[in-house]
């Protein structure tokens, strides 16, 4: 097998035995430079993750970061409520998240400069501004390459899709998207895993061994071929998905207790947590969650107080709740996020904001960070960062950092160039304080 | 270092070592030179630099490093003379250079991160300091290196552990000839067959082939390391056919490897592998039966001149020509009122090519140097030519125009940088973007050939305004659009416009004139630009500075830009290029079988770059038709084609094939000829990050995003797997009531398979019904194309839950035992995997038939297990 040559000159190989020491290519002195200056955390309490995309960006000021005092042209229609946490007000119509604010931690002030659906999209997908000519992988292909998981399970599962993509790490990082969302109380099936058509696990076990008896064309040849027995071995674990329960039972929400069920509501943004919630109890590492609508140029306050809001409140505090009961949430970060906030100064024409990314809130919690907090500011009215501006660089830094992946380790692109993790970004020391 | 002279006068390469002294004397090498009393003074560029990039100082983990290291900094890889310079002369002291700060760092006289990397006293050191004593000159005018004389120019060895020593010389451009062996770095290609140190000494570590790289200077020089795996050698080497110049060029490395080739595959396994290669498609039954039936013995050149006169020839290889040049909705916003439409008319252009046979170069160019408007056209009519062509669902008028000018108003095409990287990888095949920061590592290039090579593609631009801001408000200005409107809201109107047939603003690609002296009349500026690897010329004395490109492309690169494409074909039809990754055809990535390339890419030029001859020239070769069984010599060979190596079919390949396989008998005969709905002729690339089609996008459709032939992906992956097992999609197209089960079902008149009545709502006779109702009453409102949408939605409902021509009686006790199982069995193997079964094959599958709850089912299963084998989803 042909060694692949990288840009700085290491090969492929070499990297590897590096890399296989846990110090990700770094230097022995650099490692210890970073670990006493709090870089690096080896007890890092994250073993999974859930990404919540809020994808059209949602408004800022009308929900996480109100401006109660800005001028009537900004301000907005809502009000902000006090919430479980002193001194921390939310929107009005955010209750029940106000009732668990102490559970997650505000970003205030994040901002960039991409104002396009697709770039902002993929610089917070990804952590990365996006460059032309190089796809970053996603959150959830990152994860499932750093943190191995049970083979019986796939490692990054999007509900019911998502735009976090493989980018340079190639399709075998590629999420299982769902596809659909489940049904309250109804059994939920998931492509590929379920007995669909009347198949019962007879039938497959019938085909499976007929299939087995015809597979013989290269029999003996196999083990001398990569691809052969890599065929071979993904034949094994898929009939170990479809056959065992396991898989089948972890996207099955219907098998949830209805008093834990309830919480979350019957909405599509409410059964995908709920499923969210299960998949990371069984197993699965990293689980994305897409729920649009949030582009509100038009009508924000009535799309936002009727159609948005609700069930995203209802069922965000269930997640978090639903995480803590069953013992998850000190091991499972959480990020929600965005493509960008909207416009602070009102489009009174159609009584709408517009897309805005120079500032915006992000939402974390779990996996070693503790709640009830608001990290960041953005200025009176909500035009910009306060101070310092967080960038989702220094998010995304902050989230790997959580699942204690270094975020400045390095990969190599397969046209051999390396790359970083995450390429600009820091990690919020306040988040883990 | 007496020795190394007398082991190389005792080596392989006798004649070169006497070449070699006829000519200008070579000055020995630098270790027999420099000591204390040694007079001589070391040269920058030729001796200073490559030391201390031997000794690793300006690695990337050292001073290299784009922080620098200890705040000194060095280029990485060396080749900035002047930033090197710099920093090292900030660090000595010509006065008293024995204190200087580097020599003391670099002997670790002075604590250094890095330790001791030259001990005092020896060469090394004595060059770095006669260097500093003779006043440290840098390289304000750098030597040209011409060449590397490597002796020996290949190494065979017989066993492992046995070693072997280079020797190279570095001749320049005024004559001198130096030896500057222990100035050179080296590296393995493949550590598992030969190791090589520091010193240029090679030792054998196992059987098989692969290249030490010599590193000097700008020059790279790979040698070619070969140690047989049997003694089938030379004149032991068995007698085989070589009937193409291929397979000459092929088994002559083979017998130096001592690997002989596998059989010839048989002719269903021919039939199979170069279907799915030239067309995408699978071969029908029919044609499987016919092929093995016929006797003529130039049957198989016969079928491969017929495969490239199929529609789906021409559509599988316009996806290849569109992952290389890029054809990707995602990357297309604002070229046209439509994204999906600009990427269509792309993939028509080139389909339409590739149909007629114009050859590759014509092709590239009608890219390279389109033009939106033509030349005696006003932007108005331009407008106006394109307003009409886009209301052409098929394209045709779009592909029948000279230009594809969509390549360069891609969005990842659009600076100077990117465009220079993405126009030598599509082209060259070569990766010049690790120069865009630094000294290439793996080929020539250096940050200045790069630098000096981007300003060719500055003055090209995608403008959405027209030639002209005049014309193009005019033009607005006779539209009857809200003037007030900018940007998408705009678009959005004029798309409105558009579609009732008005004439609308295009945008268009254009060369903006080069800059002028502010006085009238005066003569352009000079703008100097290189071609890579070329000499400087003014680019501002073209008016399109894209002609100056396309010259290039066909006269000082012309090899490498066939030889470029000839690889990337290559691979098509194995397992791999003759040199793989394919698009890094890098000096350091030297072919597994260079005069194997060199002859297929000098064919390809005589042939005037006909695609055709390129493939029929490999086809036709023994090699490429051999079996896929493994001999004891080339069981462990797959670099050098001794025998077929099993790939995973491509993503569209793959799931046209399991729609074909299991499709009705009309349907499945049309694959070849019929282009509708299938995965190869997808414009773009069908997985956008918007779109999404699931299915190619697990099995590697490429994404055409970032400039890499590895975006298209043969790997297996478990996604793929649980596709292929337990996907709806999958099981829908066995179950399908328009597909071959059903078919069968029929035919033998029984129930097909439960797919509806499970999944068939209760109310199913009513909303069936229901829709015969509102089916009258459109009727009577006689609105034609309501009628046709309510008998879609009708038909596709009964599709979905129920029988299309309300055939549901089929009586599941009619006599099943008079239907012979045997030919269904053998129908569908020919389907799956193109062959007929083996007798033990055919008694397991008719028996499986045979004892399921009923036939259908039991086909089901069997269908189902085909398409789940290895031998379907592989091409062997």
């Amino acid at each position: 097998m042909a060694l692949h040559r990288t840009c700085d000159g290491a090969r492929r190989r070499d990297f590897l035995k590096v890399g296989a020491l846990g110090l990700s290519g770094l230097s022995l002195g650099n490692y210890l430079n970073l670990t006493q200056a709090g870089e690096i955390r080896s007890g890092a309490k994250a073993k999974s993750a859930i990404f919540i995309n809020l994808p059209g960006g949602p408004t800022h000021m009308d929900t996480f970061d109100m401006k109660p005092d800005a001028p009537s042209e900004y301000r907005g229609e809502f009000n902000p409520i006090d919430t479980n946490v002193s001194g921390i007000q939310i929107c009005e119509h955010l209750p029940n998240l106000a009732k668990v604010m102490d559970k997650f931690v505000i970003l205030r002030g994040v901002s960039h400069t991409l104002a396009a659906h697709r770039l902002g999209s993929e610089y917070i997908n990804t952590g990365n501004r996006p460059l032309p000519a190089l796809e970053f992988p996603g959150y959830g292909a990152v994860v499932s390459k750093e943190l191995p998981t049970r083979p019986e399970l796939p490692p990054f599962v999007s509900i019911p899709n998502t735009a976090q993509r493989p980018g340079y790490l190639g399709v075998q990082y590629a999420p299982l998207h769902t596809g659909a969302t489940p049904r309250a109380g109804q059994k939920f099936s998931v492509r590929g895993l379920e007995l669909r058509n009347g198949l019962t696990i007879s039938d497959v076990e019938r085909r499976t061994n007929l299939r087995r008896d015809l597979d013989q064309t290269f029999l003996q040849f196999e083990k001398n071929n990569d691809l052969l027995r890599g065929l071979d071995r993904f034949s094994q674990q898929a009939y170990d998905m479809i056959t065992s329960p396991q898989a089948r039972d972890a996207f099955d929400v219907s098998q949830e207790s209805p008093e834990f069920a309830k919480m979350f509501g019957e909405s599509p943004f409410g059964q995908s947590c709920l499923l969210a919630t299960r998949l990371i109890d069984n197993g699965v590492r990293f689980v994305s969650i897409s729920t649009g609508g949030w582009d509100t140029h038009r009508d924000n306050w009535n799309n936002l107080k009727t159609r948005l809001l609700p069930p995203f409140d209802e069922s965000l505090a269930a997640l978090f709740a639903g995480l803590e009961q069953k013992g998850l949430l000190e091991e499972t970060v959480v990020l929600v996020s965005g493509e960008f906030g909207r416009t602070p100064k009102i489009n009174n024409e159609r009584v709408g904001r517009d897309h805005y990314p120079r500032a915006m809130f992000m939402l974390m919690a779990g996996g070693g960070i503790s709640g009830g907090r608001v990290i960041g500011a953005s200025d009176e009215k909500a035009m910009g960062p306060l101070n310092e501006a967080i960038t989702p660089d220094d998010v995304a830094a902050s989230f790997y950092h959580a699942l204690g992946i270094d975020h400045q380790k390095e990969y190599h692109t397969s046209t051999g160039r390396p790359v970083m993790i995450v390429r600009d970004g820091h990690v919020l020391p306040e988040l883990f304080s | 270092m007496q020795l190394r002279w007398l082991a190389l006068a005792l080596g392989l390469s006798l004649p070169l070592v006497f070449q070699a002294t006829s000519r200008a004397e070579t000055i020995p090498s630098i270790d027999q030179r420099f000591d204390e009393n040694c007079t001589e003074v070391p040269d920058f560029q030729r001796h200073l630099l490559p030391m201390m990039s031997k000794i690793g100082c300006n690695g990337r983990s050292c001073h290299g490093s784009f922080q620098g290291r200890g705040g000194f900094q060095l280029s990485l890889f060396g080749y900035d003379f002047n930033m090197d310079h710099k920093g090292l002369t900030e660090r000595i002291d010509t006065e008293d250079p024995l204190e200087s700060y580097a020599l003391h760092k670099a002997t670790n006289i002075e604590e250094h991160e890095g330790g001791e990397r030259i001990v005092k006293d020896s060469w090394q050191y004595h060059v770095f300091l006669k260097w500093i004593e003779s006043g440290a000159a840098g390289a304000e005018k750098p030597h040209k290196l011409t060449r590397l004389e490597v002796t020996p120019s290949e190494i065979v060895f017989k066993k492992s552990g046995q070693s072997e020593s280079v020797n190279v010389v570095a001749v320049w451009e005024d004559g001198t000839r130096e030896d500057v062996t222990p100035l050179c770095r080296f590296q393995s290609n493949d550590t598992s067959i030969a190791e090589v140190d520091e010193n240029g000494k090679i030792t054998a570590a196992s059987v098989g082939d692969s290249h030490v790289v010599v590193f000097y200077d700008n020059g790279i020089y790979a040698i070619p390391v070969i140690q047989p795996v049997s003694d089938q050698v030379g004149e032991k080497y068995p007698q085989v056919a070589t009937p193409t110049r291929v397979d000459e060029l092929v088994v002559e490395k083979l017998r130096k490897l001592g690997v002989v080739q596998s059989d010839v595959c048989t002719d269903e396994e021919f039939l199979r592998r170069v279907s799915l290669d030239i067309s995408g498609t699978l071969p029908t039954p029919e044609q499987v039966l016919a092929f093995v039936k016929d006797t003529n013995p130039d049957k198989r050149s016969a079928k491969i001149d017929e495969l490239l006169e199929t529609p789906a020839y021409s559509a599988w290889w316009a996806t290849r020509l569109n992952d290389m040049t890029g054809n990707t909705v995602n990357q297309l916003n604002n070229v046209s009122y439509d994204n999906n439409k600009v990427a269509q008319e792309w993939f028509e252009w080139v389909r339409l090519r590739v149909e007629r046979n114009v050859p590759y170069d014509k092709i590239v160019e009608g890219i390279v140097l389109a033009s939106s408007q033509k030349e005696d056209e006003t932007y108005e009519e331009y407008s106006a030519r394109m307003s009409e062509s886009f209301l052409d669902k098929s394209c045709q008028t779009f592909a029948e125009q000279d230009s594809l000018p969509y390549f360069w108003a891609r969005r990842n095409f659009q600076n100077d940088e990117d465009r220079a990287i993405g126009f030598a990888y599509t082209f060259l095949g070569i990766r010049i973007q690790c120069a865009q920061c630094h000294k290439h590592p793996f080929d020539q290039w250096t940050q200045e050939d790069f630098v000096q090579f981007q300003p060719v593609f500055n003055r090209t631009r995608y403008s959405q305004n027209g030639t002209n801001r005049e014309e193009y408000q005019k033009l607005l200005a006779s539209i009857d659009v809200d003037d007030t409107l900018r940007g998408n809201q705009l678009r959005r109107e004029l798309a409105k416009e558009l579609k009732k047939g008005k004439t609308v603003p295009f945008p268009v690609l254009v060369d903006t004139a080069p800059r002028r002296n502010n006085r009238r009349n005066a003569k352009a500026n000079e703008q100097t630009a290189r071609m890579l690897g070329g000499e400087p010329f003014n680019l501002n004395e073209f008016d399109n500075p894209r002609e100056p490109l396309m010259e290039w492309l066909r006269t000082d690169v012309q090899d490498l830009f066939a030889r470029a494409f000839v690889n990337r074909v290559w691979s098509n039809y194995f397992h791999r290029g003759i040199v793989e990754p394919t698009d890094d055809l890098s000096k350091a990535n030297p072919p597994s079988n260079a005069a194997l390339l060199d002859h297929l890419t000098q064919g390809f030029i005589a042939s005037g770059f006909d695609m055709k001859w390129l493939h029929r020239e490999i086809c036709n070769s023994r090699t490429y038709q051999l079996s896929w069984q493994p001999n004891d010599t080339n069981i462990h060979d797959e670099r050098n084609f001794g025998r077929a190596v099993p790939r995973r079919i491509h993503a569209e390949v793959a799931l046209d094939a399991i729609a074909q396989a299991t499709s009705a008998s009309d349907k499945n005969a049309s694959y070849q000829t019929q282009l509708d709905g299938r995965a190869i002729a997808i414009p773009g690339s069908a997985q956008g990050r918007g779109g999404n089609n699931y299915a190619l996008t697990i099995f590697g459709k490429s994404a055409r995003e970032n400039n890499c032939d590895c975006e298209r992906s043969t790997e297996p992956t478990l996604l793929q797997t649980l596709y292929l097992n337990n996907d709806n999609e999958l099981l829908s197209s066995i179950e399908s009531r328009r597909g071959w089960l059903d078919e069968l079902a029929r035919e033998w008149k029984v129930a097909a398979p439960s797919k509806g009545n499970a999944d068939r709502p209760k109310n199913y006779e009513e909303v069936i019904a229901r829709y015969e109702k509102y089916l009258e009453k459109v009727k009577k409102q006689g609105d034609a194309k309501k009628i046709k949408e309510v008998k879609n939605r009708l038909q596709a409902y009964r599709e979905k839950y129920g029988d299309p021509d309300g055939d549901s009686n089929a009586s599941q006790t009619a006599e099943v035992d008079a239907v012979d199982y045997e030919e269904a069995v053998q129908t569908a193997y020919l389907r799956t995997l193109s062959r007929l079964p083996s007798e033990s094959e055919l008694a397991t599958g008719t028996e499986a038939v045979r004892s399921a709850e009923t036939p259908v089912v039991g086909m089901r299963d069997l269908l189902w297990a085909l398409l789940n084998t290895k031998e379907f989803i592989v091409n062997h």
